[in-house]
């Protein structure tokens, strides 16, 4: 109850580093990001061109990091920025940004756009214009660990379920295993064959692995809402609950921001290196293959392409890995025209499936995915995603689409050899 | 004699009909006009009427009279303008003194509103003109009273249309364009140091065939003349394009006919047509004998450096504001950088952890 825009602006000249100054000044203005990002080729709308979703940050960083910036000001040439301003962006900062990273991608001088909204979503937060959808989230993730509020109970009657499917036993609090595997709180309730899977797969592989009880989700609300502080705090219960454990590897599960928290924000946030290495599932699965731990029968004959999550593949590099998986299982894997580094995302990402406000919005930009799917006529995707997942689903039925959605280490677990 | 018409003259003076074509044919090309205007062009100039013209000269060398006229041969051009009833011109009247004046006058008089001006030489300002004066009176006096009844004034070199020679620096006789006193008429810039002389008939073509000026680029110069530059049609552009270059007047990349630019040829600055047309009928152009381009016919020619200094470097000495700006620019950046460092220490030493609860209003 305490959010204000002094804090806010406070943030943002927090948040103002080297990268932010660099990019604001080389920016031409050429709007090529525009043609970049979903939210503008489905709308047609010039207020979702990436870079000016940044406005009000640019002008703050004007105003008070350059000298002619200052010398306007000091005349009165622009307008500090307000509340109201502040509110009006909160649209174009959280619902009309998946953080997805094509426009970053696209800018031709390098502008990495999508490290600049995520940065200013810090003052967006703190100035109380987060979302209500991305603030209950993440509120109970701070109070329940978990942004759908999945408690251990749940976790653990999604164990003996899957134990009972499989007939494996799903490791917990496993001391000195190799492999720590965390969740999202999507697979825990829409898509628990996913841990069936995982036990599947580490039996056949003989991979020593772990859950913990004290840290099973992978989500992060702190990182999509934009507030570091939670973020950290969020890192931090995995990290000490690895680190307890005396596991060499985290497993980041198929959820595209777990991986971004935990990989490439999380040791920046806590301010040191891990005691553990991350590693995302599909990159253990291909390790596993390449290996020849993993050894798969039969194809599936019908076709299917992948569906590329932006934090994993784009913002992540994990882009051959899960082709080469599909290689082994799918004898007729076609890729959509845009795909890899340069694919389309869903629309849900960065805290948008979260924010109910940003429904019709989203549900418009999947329409960049629903041309996609049209022009390569398949009835079966594959992701490893599962946030991705329900934003693909939610789009498919809105749009009656006939397409069935699979996550891909379920895909695989389905074809191991007996 | 007043009745004649310009093909008449031009038969008397035993210019076949094929070479009139000819004529015609060029001038229809260099005034960028359609191949199927050449004979409306033709048409036109045969039947045309000897216009009155009154040539002033005021601070000049008189070789733009001496480029129109002067040729190995007369050519054609020199007999389109023998063909003009040239009523005015000093140089090349028979008449002199109260005569030469009365002859202008009378010719100002009979043809008010219709004579065709063209001067050669710019026009002294300073103390009311006195440093150049024409039968006691100042070429500032004479051009105004002179301009007040022409159709048009066309400039005839570079002085006369941008201060040329006389204008360069310290322009001890406050040496000024026409343009800069003719308001009220069209003007038409000709420039050159000489200006070939087939874009000056070229000109006088146009007026004579269509009765109107040609279409004129932001400097007053005719587009279809001064549309490109020499540059654009040099036949060693090629080697430009290819990075050859000659570093010295005598080296091999001179002999082999290299690009001029290093040794300061003005080509791709200036605007005219002597890459096309070229110099005495057709022979040559400076850069053709190897000298690179002055840039005779843009403003300010005398003053823009060195012949001799590549376009791409500074004309002045450029030493002392480079250090200058470097020092402010240091000093700048280095204050703004200790500004902005101080600021974000203290919105990070200001830093309030934020909370689930910090996170509404």
């Amino acid at each position: 109850m305490s959010a204000s825009l002094q804090k806010g602006i406070k943030a943002f000249r927090e948040v103002m580093d080297a990268p932010i100054a660099s990019f604001f000044s080389s920016c031409v203005h050429c709007g090529i990001c525009s043609e970049a990002c979903l939210f503008f080729t489905e709308t047609r709308e010039p207020k979702y061109t990436p870079i000016h979703k940044l406005e009000p940050l640019r002008r703050l960083w004007r105003q008070e990091y350059t000298l002619f910036g200052r010398l306007g000001r000091m005349l009165g040439l622009s307008k500090p920025v307000s509340d109201d301003e502040l509110e009006q962006w909160s649209t174009l900062v959280y619902d009309s940004c998946t953080l997805c990273g094509r426009c970053s991608l696209a800018c031709p001088v390098g502008n990495d756009i999508t490290y600049m909204v995520r940065k200013m979503r810090e003052g967006m937060a703190a100035s109380g214009h987060a979302p209500e959808g991305v603030i209950g989230a993440t509120k109970r993730t701070v109070a329940l660990g978990s942004p759908m509020g999945v408690k251990l109970g749940a976790l653990q009657a999604q164990i003996r379920a899957q134990e009972a499917e499989t007939g494996l036993t799903i490791p917990i609090d496993v001391q000195g295993a190799d492999y720590m595997a965390i969740l999202s709180s999507m697979e825990i309730i829409n898509f628990p064959e996913y841990l069936g899977s995982l036990a599947r797969i580490f039996h056949k592989a003989g991979v020593s692995w772990t859950l913990s009880s004290e840290a099973f989700e992978a989500t992060n609300s702190g990182i999509q809402i934009g507030v570091s502080d939670i973020a950290r705090e969020i890192v931090q219960r995995v990290v000490d609950a690895a680190e307890k454990l005396g596991v060499k590897y985290v497993i980041s599960p198929e959820c595209g921001h777990a991986f971004t928290a935990i990989r490439w924000e999380g040791p920046n946030l806590i301010g040191r290196s891990y005691k553990f290495q991350v590693i995302h599932i599909l990159e253990l699965l291909d390790q596993l293959r390449s290996e020849g731990r993993l050894k798969t029968r039969g194809k599936e004959s019908k076709p299917l392409t992948f569906h590329d999550p932006c934090q994993i593949v784009r913002r992540g590099g994990v882009v051959a890995q899960p082709r080469r998986l599909l290689g082994e299982v799918a004898s007729d894997f076609r890729d959509m025209k845009d795909h890899g580094t340069i694919n389309w995302c869903c629309g849900g990402g960065g805290g948008v499936s979260a924010n109910d406000r940003a429904e019709e919005l989203r549900l418009k930009a999947f329409k960049r995915k629903k041309s996609q799917l049209d022009e390569v006529g398949v009835h079966t995707m594959v992701t490893a995603c599962a946030n991705c997942r329900i934003v693909l689903e939610e789009g498919l039925e809105h749009y009656n689409m006939n397409i069935n959605v699979v996550g891909l280490t379920e895909l695989v677990a389905d074809h191991l050899e007996e | 004699m007043q009745d004649e018409t310009l093909l008449d003259i031009l038969k008397k003076r035993g210019v076949s009909r094929r070479a009139f074509l000819k004529f015609c044919a060029a001038a229809t090309s260099l005034m960028a006009l359609p191949p199927t205007m050449a004979s409306a062009v033709a048409e036109a100039l045969a039947k045309a009427k000897r216009p009155s013209v009154i040539w002033l000269s005021f601070q000049e060398c008189t070789g733009c009279t001496e480029s129109l006229t002067r040729s190995f041969s007369p050519t054609l051009e020199s007999l389109i303008f023998d063909a003009i009833s040239l009523d005015y011109h000093e140089t090349l009247q028979a008449a002199a003194g109260t005569a030469a004046e009365a002859a202008r006058e009378t010719a100002m008089k009979e043809n008010w509103g219709k004579y065709l001006l063209l001067v050669d030489g710019s026009v002294s300002t300073r103390g009311g003109g006195y440093y150049s004066t024409v039968a006691g009176k100042t070429n500032l006096e004479t051009l105004k009273e002179a301009a007040a009844g022409a159709a048009a004034v066309v400039c005839i070199g570079t002085c006369s249309s941008f201060g040329g020679i006389p204008y360069a620096k310290p322009n001890p006789t406050g040496a000024v364009p026409v343009s800069d006193i003719v308001k009220d008429k069209p003007v038409i810039h000709v420039p050159g140091c000489p200006p070939i002389p087939a874009v000056i008939t070229g000109v006088l073509v146009q007026y004579l065939t269509f009765g109107t000026i040609p279409d004129l680029d932001e400097l007053g110069r005719p587009r279809s003349y001064y549309g490109d530059t020499i540059h654009d049609r040099c036949y060693r552009r090629p080697y430009y394009d290819q990075g050859k270059f000659a570093k010295s007047f005598d080296d091999e990349g001179a002999r082999n006919g290299w690009c001029l630019f290093e040794l300061g040829c003005k080509g791709p600055t200036t605007h005219n047509v002597c890459a096309t047309t070229k110099w005495n009928q057709g022979t040559s152009f400076p850069i053709q004998s190897g000298h690179g381009c002055l840039g005779c016919s843009e403003p300010n020619f005398w003053d823009n450096g060195s012949f001799y200094q590549a376009l791409s470097t500074p004309i002045d000495s450029v030493a002392a504001a480079a250090a200058t700006a470097a020092v402010v620019g240091v000093a700048a950046g280095v204050g703004v950088g200790i500004a902005n460092h101080h600021a974000k220490a203290k919105a990070k030493a200001e830093h309030e952890t934020v909370t689930v609860n910090d996170l509404e209003k």
